[in-house]
């Protein structure tokens, strides 16, 4: 167990105002069965409107919008978290997470993560958590860190197919993987100790139970790790999103900052 | 009816004219351009009789009862699955599942609220459901309107017979729509002028007195929908009968290039602030893989026998009926899942032995994408061809209301093939329509 | 339900300006069309000048086929009655099925004319339809802005035309006083200074008829 400080800062600037804006944010940790949130401060600008929602797979949503011009959007999140409260998150019943068994457009599997995964030997009596652990263990060793040569529409078999890239494709890969083998896996958002840009990871159901997994440190999440939001892939977790009017270039900043 | 010559037939070309007066159309797009064209009209009416209807109208009631409780079912609880009625996949990968609707219940937990199902009648006169339309089906205000010009043109034939008026579909789907109204102005969102149902969106709209408006003119704010005014006053809005498809519905939650929708509709209709007709989602429901298993939620929602059957249907996804269409291929019509509006629709027998191979073997590789059906052998209505009297495949779209009690509407848009061979009565591949009679005694 | 939104304020207002345009356009060139059977061949140089419509047209023929019929050229009759139905038919609700259908059947009958060996004996039907179109918006809508929006469109129409073709004071007098009487029954924003400065315009002996043109062309705010 860990009691961490945490600060997520995320700025949208434009290089002409822009007016007429809508938006909703999922950038906001929630309490739960391994994490308990304190001392929560959301600090949005503009913030003519703010309402907030709790979306179809359970994460936080600040929804608003900005009528007047603006030539900035930012959000700053911070608080306290206990992390590391238990091991796992209880799940629904198997039958009500079917829709964490199937590849999305960012999942899909494709020549190569199938080819993959048929060089992977399981045990004959292998569960799906060790099957997990040993698809992740093996990406691990065949995937680079590389900064910059994916982008956020990349999908898990163009990453693949590179061999390289950062944690939102080690996750969409090792998704790829798990539903390959109808384990039940979500996409998770969140922030990992130190400075940095937020982090991706996956949460796999065993037994009725979501394991966070971490593929691009190759572990198992334990307490270093402040969990945002989950969903089907990175689209369902969007950190923020909106329309506008106005014909603007817009250079978006994020940094998040834990420690203890 | 065996009246082979009522004064209604006559005026034919009297009610073409009349609908071509009122501008009766639909849109549709050649070489990227939009053209306006007629709904061809003939006058010898489909004719139900009182006790037929009768039976229609029970077994259309309890299949939308049932359609509805499965929408219910699987956005929430998902029992019908832990049951396995329902093989999950047959929901998951389903192009009308939309996850965004997990745990949203919408006002009054009615998802259905005008549903179209369509169906035939057999040589047999045996009545088969050939789809249900549960997303934004199209057609009511066709034989609406033709009713109205019908009378006018033969006044003594709607005196001689006993028909039950059918121009209260604007009062039936006002009442659906004040039932779940949040609070508020009732608005039909249409998404333009250019859409190929605008005649029908700005007719109901005329004929409920619910206000026609465009994405652009509607605006969430606090928490609620509005309508603005020219004077800038905000007026809330209640119910939205919305003729666009859930994906351009808002860009917020749906497909995020939408231009059209209004941005954060959904997430106030997840506070329960607006209705939105039809519920988005329900496209689960009447997908063609789905259609297989709606008698078998009938029995399960409500442990009733269904009153009105699917046409003999096989799912290739099951080995026994992989086996069966394989060794019946010529006497089956194959069906794409994922196709709509006739398209994806091909004949066993009338493919070529290389086409029949290829189709098998991608019926092999993706068994879930197809259905096989028996080709029904269709009753056919006569049409007026000049002065004679020719036979052509028909099918009935009924339409079903949810309010309180599910109503059915004592009528129907009955469709007709141009030409004498086809079996495809949609109207974007060219055919026309006729009214549909109920008898009330 | 009373309420009405910025859309439909302007496609009423345009419904009425391109009615009127057509019926006021059909009339002037029936009488320019038979001074030009033997008179007067090139009276459409004239008639397009008066318009203030560019002269794009190589004889006396090709202007009968193109400035009533030709759906390219943005300036013809044809044009301005696609325009009136484009905003006729969005407009269903508001205004009636029954209202609707005069201008579906001026459309109908323009394209009858098109094709017809003696189009001004058809055009007198697209003329007769625009008739029975504002009898019936006058007599079957339901409420009264409305309707005077529709009417609105259609005098500033008129008002514009008359200026343009330099009518005589009465009846530059005439459309002033009519459209000044309506305008306030509206919910349509309109500046008051220019309704004035039309007033004092054509009480002047010497109509200064370009101004007038400017102010009823800026008589609506934005």
């Amino acid at each position: 167990m860990k009691e961490l400080h945490f600060e997520y800062h995320m700025k949208l600037s434009f290089d002409t105002p822009v007016e007429k804006h809508r938006f909703t944010l999922k950038c906001v940790p929630r309490s739960g069965e391994r994490q308990e949130i304190s001392d929560l401060s959301v600090d949005v600008y503009p913030k003519e409107f703010l309402s907030t929602y709790k979306d179809s797979f359970g994460n936080a949503c600040i929804y608003g919008h900005a009528e007047g011009k603006h030539d900035h959007f930012s959000a700053l999140v911070t608080g306290k978290a206990k992390t590391g409260l238990a091991p796992s998150e209880t799940a629904r019943e198997d039958y009500q997470i079917g829709l964490y068994r199937y590849q999305t457009n960012y999942t899909a599997p494709g020549p190569v993560i199938r080819a993959f995964a048929d060089r992977i030997p399981f045990a004959p009596d292998a569960t799906g958590f060790e099957k997990a652990l040993q698809y992740m263990k093996e990406l691990y060793g065949h995937f680079q860190y590389v900064q910059g040569v994916t982008d956020i529409s990349t999908t898990a078999e163009q990453a693949m197919a590179q061999g390289a890239g950062v944690c939102q494709d080690y996750s969409h890969i090792l998704l790829s993987l798990c539903r390959i083998q109808h384990i039940p896996a979500r996409y998770v958002v969140g922030m990992l100790m130190g400075e940095g840009l937020s982090h991706a990871w996956v949460e796999i159901c065993h037994n009725g139970h979501w394991i966070a997994l971490d593929p691009t440190n190759n572990l198992i999440v334990d307490d270093q790790h402040i969990k945002i939001s989950s969903g089907r892939d990175y689209k369902d977790c969007t950190v923020n999103q909106g329309v506008f009017v106005g014909q603007t270039r817009q250079t978006q900043e994020a940094s998040v900052k834990v420690w203890e | 009816m065996e009246n082979k010559d009522m004064d209604l037939y006559r005026h034919t070309d009297t009610v073409n004219e009349l609908l071509a007066r009122y501008g009766v159309k639909f849109g549709i797009y050649k070489n990227n351009e939009f053209h306006e064209q007629l709904f061809p009209f003939d006058a010898i009416p489909r004719v139900i009789e009182s006790d037929e209807f009768a039976y229609l109208e029970k077994g259309l009631k309890q299949r939308v009862t049932a359609l509805n409780l499965f929408i219910k079912d699987i956005y929430g609880d998902k029992k019908i699955i832990r049951d396995k009625v329902v093989p999950e996949e047959f929901v998951y990968a389903s192009s009308g599942y939309l996850a965004q609707c997990e745990g949203v219940m919408p006002p009054k937990d009615v998802f259905t609220h005008i549903a179209g199902i369509d169906l035939v009648q057999g040589k047999n006169r045996e009545w088969y459901i050939l789809e249900d339309n549960l997303r934004v089906p199209s057609g009511a205000s066709y034989p609406m309107i033709a009713r109205e010009l019908c009378r006018r043109s033969s006044p003594k034939t709607f005196q001689q017979n006993h028909i039950a008026d059918n121009r209260n579909y604007a009062t039936l789907l006002r009442k659906t729509m004040d039932y779940v109204n949040t609070g508020g102005h009732t608005v039909i969102l249409t998404p333009g002028r250019y859409n190929a149902a605008y005649f029908e969106h700005s007719y109901l709209a005329e004929q409920t007195g619910a206000h026609l408006v465009t994405g652009n003119e509607l605006i969430v704010e606090n928490d609620h929908l509005y309508f603005i005014d020219y004077s800038g006053k905000k007026e809330r809005v209640g119910a939205v009968y919305r003729r666009i498809s859930d994906e351009y519905l808002d860009p917020m939650n749906f497909n995020e290039e939408s231009l059209i929708g209004i941005p954060h509709i959904y997430d106030i209709y997840r506070k329960g602030n607006v209705a939105l007709l039809n519920s988005p989602g329900n496209g689960v429901a009447d997908d063609k893989g789905i259609y297989y298993f709606v008698p078998k939620m009938v029995k399960y929602y409500l442990d009733e026998e269904p009153i009105l059957h699917n046409a003999p249907t096989y799912l290739p996804f099951y080995e026994p009926d992989m086996k069966y269409v394989l060794e019946n291929f010529d006497q089956l019509v194959l069906k794409d899942v994922a196709e709509a509006g006739g398209y994806g629709v091909v004949f066993g027998s009338k493919m070529t032995a290389k086409q029949k191979e290829n189709f098998i073997t991608l019926l092999k590789k993706e068994p879930r994408r197809f259905i096989a059906q028996e080709v029904i052998d269709f009753l056919d209505i006569d049409i007026m061809e000049g002065d004679q009297r020719v036979p052509r495949k028909a099918d009935l779209r009924a339409f079903v209301l949810m309010g309180e009690e599910p109503m059915v509407w004592k009528s129907g848009l009955t469709r007709f093939s141009r030409n004498p061979d086809s079996f495809i009565v949609n109207s974007s591949q060219g055919g026309g329509f006729k009214d549909t009679w109920v008898l009330s005694q | 339900m009373g309420i009405i939104s910025v859309e439909n304020t302007d496609r009423l207002y345009w419904l009425g300006r391109y009615s009127e345009r057509v019926y006021t356009t059909i009339r002037l060139f029936a009488a320019s069309y038979d001074s030009m059977i033997d008179l007067y061949l090139n009276s459409y140089e004239d008639f397009c000048k008066n318009l203030d419509i560019p002269n794009i047209y190589t004889s006396g023929e090709n202007f009968i086929e193109r400035y009533c019929f030709d759906e390219q050229d943005p300036n013809s009759i044809y044009s301005n009655l696609i325009r009136a139905y484009d905003n006729c038919v969005t407009l269903r609700e508001e205004i009636g099925s029954e209202t609707v259908s005069y201008i579906q059947l001026a459309m109908y009958a323009m394209n009858r004319a098109k094709v017809s060996q003696s189009p001004l004996i058809e055009l007198q039907k697209v003329m007769d339809n625009l008739l029975a179109f504002w009898g019936i918006a006058d007599d079957n809508i339901d409420s009264e802005n409305v309707r005077n929006i529709i009417k609105i469109g259609k005098r500033v129409e008129r008002l514009d035309l008359y200026a343009r073709l330099h009518m005589p004071q009465t009846e530059m007098r005439r459309e002033v006083d009519r459209l000044a009487g309506r305008i306030p029954r509206t919910c349509l924003k309109y500046k008051k200074e220019n309704l004035e400065m039309l007033k004092t315009l054509v009480e002047s002996p010497e109509i200064n008829y370009y101004e007038v043109v400017l102010k009823v062309e800026d008589l609506l705010e934005d």
